[in-house]
């Protein structure tokens, strides 16, 4: 970065250029922008028409106003023991699994592969219906365990960690072999160190996803609200907010689901860029 | 030696394959049971009924079951095409303007973009509901400013799906603009500066090596595209409920509505293996018509 906005002499297509990221950028954060600074207003200001765009005295009553309706707290913790939980999970069985299609050759490994690979490309919705009697039926029902359960190993961290790991080289495994480390041990201190910014990569793709998904919790957790996770409190929120219109609670409430994985990417977008283009343009 | 060998190789394998097994492959072979079977949600699988295809009779026919799902299965693939012909041609061109190197702000444009992707969906649908509000919304005030009147958005059956694609491409556009960009990356620049030499202007650059080169970047954005509008849902859910008019019921909502909440699993199966073989002919279809066009060239 050379702190020039423009490269030499700017053309008249250099300005349109520059007025069009602008432009892109702008429409872009609106909404995330509109959300917090309705956050920030009065009931009586959340009302008005035409709306106010920025608060007179911007305050923080609605978020205290969250933590009325909902357990908040509570909301975020099974948020966060949800989005670990997941994550760590997938992480083990990804590298144990990424690691045996590529470094082993068996029987039926590229079939093995290809079936768990077209797990991949199947919406949720499709096995929603046997998966939720199944998880029921197992005495899982309406627990965080019932959340989790299904969720500790997928088909994109098995790609992921495969690509990976088939770059690290034979001898340094080979090497730990002849120490005579463990093939477990190998996966996880001779591997996993290798593959850091893989692992990184998926750790935070997981994370993400399992905070914000919605449709599994919803149908797992059956009304069980202690154990919702807080994009599904944020549905209770609008629902109460059905008789009395308070759109500066539920964007509140938007707003503090919005940013953990906001936070999280913002610090580390390197990775999640870095993980898309491997599993774009490997694959 | 051998012995230890395989051993070894399923300690490794299980618990991701035994995961995947039980919690993907075998519900998937259970839809395809139990769509040829009556069965309540709410009961173990060993009760139920074997009634053929009559529930595939019955989504496809003439009474109100068949008319619901004809019409949610009608609004997913205009949903579908609608969200991938818009995001096909948006994101290329915000690729382009994030790959570009002559006027900087290209990253800032990437990182405001993708973060978007990061957002919860279902934070997304509430923040778009109030931004769509036909009166205390800021979208029609904006409008106004421009002389348009003001707009129903999601309040009107002719409105409300297309709404719900705007707010959609808005959250996944980031996720198709890193796909661009990293295709862009692996043009070599020596190919344009040879179209340059031939004469080419930049916009015979951009039909005649940027376009052609982007093809297989294209191809899986537009899978992924059609995979992921499928699954909409958090804004019909908790915004729409499918309407208004049942305007924006959508497959992954009326799946649910029917094989969870109304319990009927036999029914909602089937509904859920003719989406299946749907997208797998979609998918087909959509690699057939890139190999055409290769072989054109």
């Amino acid at each position: 970065m050379t702190g020039a906005v423009f490269r030499g002499r700017p053309s008249t297509g250099d300005v349109l250029v520059l007025l069009a990221i602008i432009g892109i950028a702008v429409v872009a954060a609106f909404p995330l922008v509109w959300m917090v600074l309705s956050s920030l207003k009065t009931s009586a200001e959340s009302m008005q028409t035409p709306p106010v765009w920025i608060p007179d005295t911007p305050n923080l009553a609605a978020f205290g106003e969250v933590a009325d309706v909902i357990d908040a707290r509570r909301s975020f913790l099974n948020s966060f023991i949800i989005a670990t939980t997941t994550t760590a999970g997938i992480l083990v069985t990804s590298l144990m699994a990424g690691y045996a299609f590529a470094k082993y050759r068996f029987r039926g490994r590229d079939t093995l592969f290809a079936i768990l690979i077209a797990t991949m490309f199947l919406p949720p919705i499709v096995t929603l219906i046997p998966l939720y009697r199944l998880v029921t039926s197992l005495g899982f029902g309406a627990s965080l365990f019932g959340v989790i359960a299904p969720h500790l190993a997928n088909a994109f961290g098995i790609f992921l960690m495969r690509q990976f790991v088939a770059g690290v080289p034979d001898d340094l495994i080979d090497a730990a072999r002849v120490d005579g480390a463990s093939e477990l041990r190998i996966v996880f201190s001779v591997v996993a160190p290798a593959v850091v910014p893989a692992i990184a990569a998926l750790a935070l793709f997981a994370f993400v996803y399992h905070w914000n998904t919605y449709l599994w919790p919803l149908t797992v957790l059956q009304g069980s609200t202690d154990d919702y996770p807080i994009v599904l409190s944020l549905g209770r929120l609008l629902s109460y907010n059905r008789g009395a219109v308070n759109t500066g609670l539920v964007m509140a409430g938007a707003t503090l689901a919005v940013l953990p994985p906001l936070v999280l990417f913002v610090f580390l977008q390197r990775f999640f860029v870095d993980s898309i283009v491997s599993a774009g343009v490997k694959g | 030696m051998t012995l230890s060998r395989s051993r070894t190789i399923w300690v490794m394998l299980t618990p991701a394959v035994a995961l995947i097994g039980v919690f993907i492959l075998v519900p998937m072979v259970l839809t395809i049971w139990l769509s040829f079977h009556e069965w309540s949600t709410q009961t173990g699988f060993g009760t139920a009924k074997f009634v053929g295809l009559r529930n595939f009779e019955d989504i496809f026919g003439p009474i109100s079951v068949g008319r619901d799902f004809k019409r949610a299965y009608l609004n997913t693939a205009i949903y579908t095409c609608l969200s991938v012909a818009i995001i096909l041609p948006l994101s290329v061109l915000l690729g382009l303007l994030v790959h570009q190197s002559r006027v900087t702000g290209g990253n800032v444009l990437r990182t405001v973009l993708f973060s978007t992707y990061m957002v919860p969906m279902i934070a997304v649908a509430l923040v778009w509901s109030k931004l769509y509000s036909p009166t205390e919304g800021p979208i029609n005030q904006m409008l106004s400013w421009v002389g348009i009147g003001p707009q129903p958005w999601l309040s009107s059956p002719d409105t409300a799906l297309f709404s719900i694609v705007i707010l959609n491409v808005w959250q996944q556009i980031g996720y198709f603009t890193v796909l661009v960009i990293a295709g862009l990356t692996q043009i070599p620049t020596s190919l344009y500066e040879a179209a340059r030499i031939d004469g080419a202007n930049r916009i015979q650059g951009f039909f005649g090596v940027t376009l052609p080169l982007l093809r297989r970047t294209l191809l899986f954005s537009t899978v992924i595209g059609v995979i992921n509008a499928v699954q909409v849902f958090e804004p019909v859910a908790l915004i729409t409920q499918g309407g208004p008019a049942n305007a924006t019921n959508v497959l992954t909502f009326h799946i649910r509505r029917v094989g969870i909440e109304r319990a009927q699993g036999g029914l909602g199966s089937a509904m859920a293996v003719t989406l299946m073989l749907s997208l797998i002919v979609a998918i087909i279809l959509i690699f057939a018509l890139a190999r055409q066009k290769e072989d054109r060239r």
